[in-house]
């Protein structure tokens, strides 16, 4: 039972910045504010509240410095140090430890770790996610001043000795903005998700990060070698030789890669014989991803959040200031917002749905709003009141017959009506359409189209519903093949379907940001192509290789081959002879 | 004390850049300046002149707003912060 020698230890966190590492630790404590709730006697509050300035005064002159050293090299940057220079002149925070010290008595660290924390919280309520990041700076902020009235130094990552991970709880705004970029390899961190402030910077320098690591800084000692694994997110702890052979391997093919593709993010998106394509994001909140500059619409925006992510039904107020939000983001492109697919594997804290034996042919999605026209009602008023702020588009999921399409825009036309009859301004000419992810409403696309005005393919769930396989099974994973040659032809069958009649044909599915899989369904007329930010530059690469007429002869070989290994086969080795 | 309303016009709404200079603008008046929304009841006039204080208002995109000064510049101090808001900060 006993192996020899000690297993490698394998930690797991959320990967938000992707990338590869192989170091060793670094691990790092920045200054912990030790405050306690104490006062001084009366007759000395000028004297404390010269402290205080004194130190504000220090404050500002570090953060001048280091805004001064960036400005250069990363004027991004230095703006949240200028950002910190406000907040650390705020009136408002001068006059809240004026207060605590002239009229509580209140020691200056105390007032300053009390003022700091009261404002704090009030950003964090703001419901704008940027906003609420921003309580970050202010307790980065509230250190510095702390620690200058401790008569501490500066300790930050500015001077490594030598390459290195660095293992953190927390990452403030400071440290990472002036870590040394040269030595940082990677970063590990106990806390924070993909839209924290680390997420956020990590990404920015492009140094592979895995936040969340439970214990990270209890775990791991200073200089044990690991493998950052920002691409899965893992972190190998004192691999074997031969781990680390593999993985050296795979460093460098992914910087190679990375260094290639990457140029092609900011393309506009051509194949080599010069038509044009669209490129479109898909999402699922309300952040101003960077995505957005890359693309030409956003061909799903998923709603599901507003509603899991809460403890009672959203109003349609919130919906619609959030709807309205992404619209913004999208700055004036189209925005397809699908409407509510919960049931399956997804369920609301609020709302009781009876348990299913087969939850993935059951009463989900349309079908379930069709029965809870309330819900469905509200979520319609909100995308419609939005879509007098931009260019918005409403899909239906999980549609397998006529009588759904039919039943969805009945439902449509009365909650215009309503709109109409009560004064409130909407889009009139918002684009209805449907998904297309059962194979029953894909095998008659010819009827379909005449009554929406646009059809989006859901990859994952028609071969799903294809295949008859249950995703989330593991045990029959290997039966589920998106890129089977069956898959390609009822695509094939769609796109023509609605070519032919002049309607736009989108695909949102995991398909679209598979550059194999995009490179045939462009053969097989596919002209949008919505993807997740991260595969935009692999697709815009792989498609540039290619004419139209070598696209289309790929195309009708994979509908002609017999299993979805010979399809990735061929297609990848049409692409390798490009490369 | 010398008032007036308006409405936030620029996509970024009161946030980021458009916040900062919003305060330093505020900053450069002798009267006391706030800011109230004027879509919620239950909020209150905030200080403009506290950058903290103007972001926990999250004021987006369509809000309307109403713009208070208090002192021997108050006219100009309204006239100017309006005039800033409503040239969209400079936005598109």
């Amino acid at each position: 039972m006993q192996k020899k020698g000690e297993q490698m230890r394998i930690l797991k966190g959320n990967p938000v910045s992707p990338g590869l590492a192989l170091a060793s630790i670094y691990i790092y404590k920045a200054f912990k504010a030790d405050v306690h709730e104490s006062y001084f006697p009366a007759g000395q509050e000028e004297e404390h509240f010269l402290k205080f300035k004194d130190a504000i005064e220090m404050a500002e002159k570090e953060l001048n410095e280091i805004v001064t050293s960036m400005s250069a090299e990363s004027p991004d940057k230095a703006k949240i140090f200028t950002a910190h220079t406000e907040i650390l002149l705020d009136e408002e925070i001068e006059e809240g430890v004026r207060e605590m010290i002239y009229e509580s008595h209140a020691m200056p660290d105390y007032a300053v770790d009390e003022v700091f924390s009261e404002f704090a919280k009030l950003l964090e309520k703001a419901k704008d996610p940027l906003i609420a990041a921003r309580a970050a700076d202010l307790r980065d902020v509230r250190n510095r001043v702390l620690r200058i009235l401790k008569g501490e130094k500066e300790n930050n990552l500015s001077s490594l000795r030598e390459n290195c991970i660095v293992v953190a709880h927390d990452l403030l705004p400071s440290d990472t903005a002036t870590m040394d970029r040269q030595r940082v390899m990677g970063i590990i961190t106990e806390v924070g998700g993909a839209t924290s402030h680390t997420a956020i910077l990590a990404r920015g320098y492009k140094i592979p990060a895995v936040l969340g690591v439970k214990d990270a800084t209890e775990i791991l000692n200073n200089g044990d070698n690991v493998i950052l694994d920002a691409l899965k997110g893992t972190v190998l702890v004192e691999p074997d030789k031969d781990t680390i052979e593999v993985y050296r391997q795979k460093l460098v093919e992914y910087i190679q890669e990375e260094r290639q593709t990457s140029e092609y993010l900011d393309r506009i998106p051509l194949v080599a014989s010069g038509e044009r394509y669209s490129v479109g994001l898909n999402i699922g909140g309300t952040e101003p991803e960077e995505g957005f500059k890359y693309v030409d619409y956003v061909g799903l925006f998923r709603t599901e959040f507003l509603y899991m992510g809460s403890e009672y039904m959203p109003t349609e107020e919130e919906q619609f200031q959030a709807y309205r939000k992404v619209l913004a983001n999208a700055m004036g492109n189209p925005v397809t917002l699908r409407t509510l697919d919960i049931g399956g594997d997804k369920t609301l804290k609020y709302m009781a749905l009876p348990k299913e034996d087969n939850p993935f042919l059951g009463n989900r999605a349309l079908r379930l709003c069709l029965q809870h026209m309330d819900m469905f009602r509200t979520q319609l008023r909100a995308a419609l009141r939005a879509s007098a702020f931009g260019n918005l588009q409403i899909m239906f999921p999980m549609v397998g017959t006529m009588d759904d399409i039919r039943a969805a825009n009945k439902v449509v036309a009365e909650v215009k009506a309503e709109l109409r009859a009560e004064g409130i301004a909407f889009d009139e000419r918002v684009k209805v359409g449907i998904m297309i992810e059962i194979p029953s409403i894909a095998l008659i696309s010819d009827q379909a189209v005449k009554e929406v005005d646009f059809g989006s393919v859901g990859t994952n769930d028609l071969t799903q519903y294809l295949h008859a396989v249950d995703r989330m099974n593991p045990a029959i994973t290997d039966y589920y093949h998106s890129m089977s040659p069956a898959m390609f032809r009822v695509l094939g069958k769609v796109f023509e379907e609605y070519n032919k009649a002049g309607k736009e044909i989108s695909v949102c599915g995991e398909l679209a940001g598979d550059h194999m899989a995009a490179l045939v369904m462009f053969g097989l007329g596919l002209r949008k192509f919505s993807m997740n930010a991260s595969n935009i530059a692999r697709v815009k690469r792989t498609l540039s290789l290619f004419t139209l007429e070598e696209a289309k002869e790929i195309a009708k070989k994979v509908l002609n081959l017999a299993t979805q290994a010979e399809v990735i086969e061929f297609v990848k080795g049409e692409i390798e002879k490009k490369n | 004390m010398y008032t007036k309303q308006t409405e936030l016009k620029n996509i970024s709404g009161l946030h980021a850049r458009p916040a900062s200079e919003f305060v330093a603008m505020a900053k450069s008046f002798e009267s006391a300046v706030t800011v109230r929304r004027l879509d919620d009841p239950e909020a209150k006039a905030v200080n403009a002149k506290s950058i903290i204080k103007i972001l926990s208002q999250g004021i987006a995109v369509g809000t309307p707003i109403e713009i208070a000064a208090d002192g021997p510049d108050e006219e100009t101090a309204v006239e100017k912060l309006i005039a800033m808001v409503d040239s969209k900060f400079g936005e598109d």
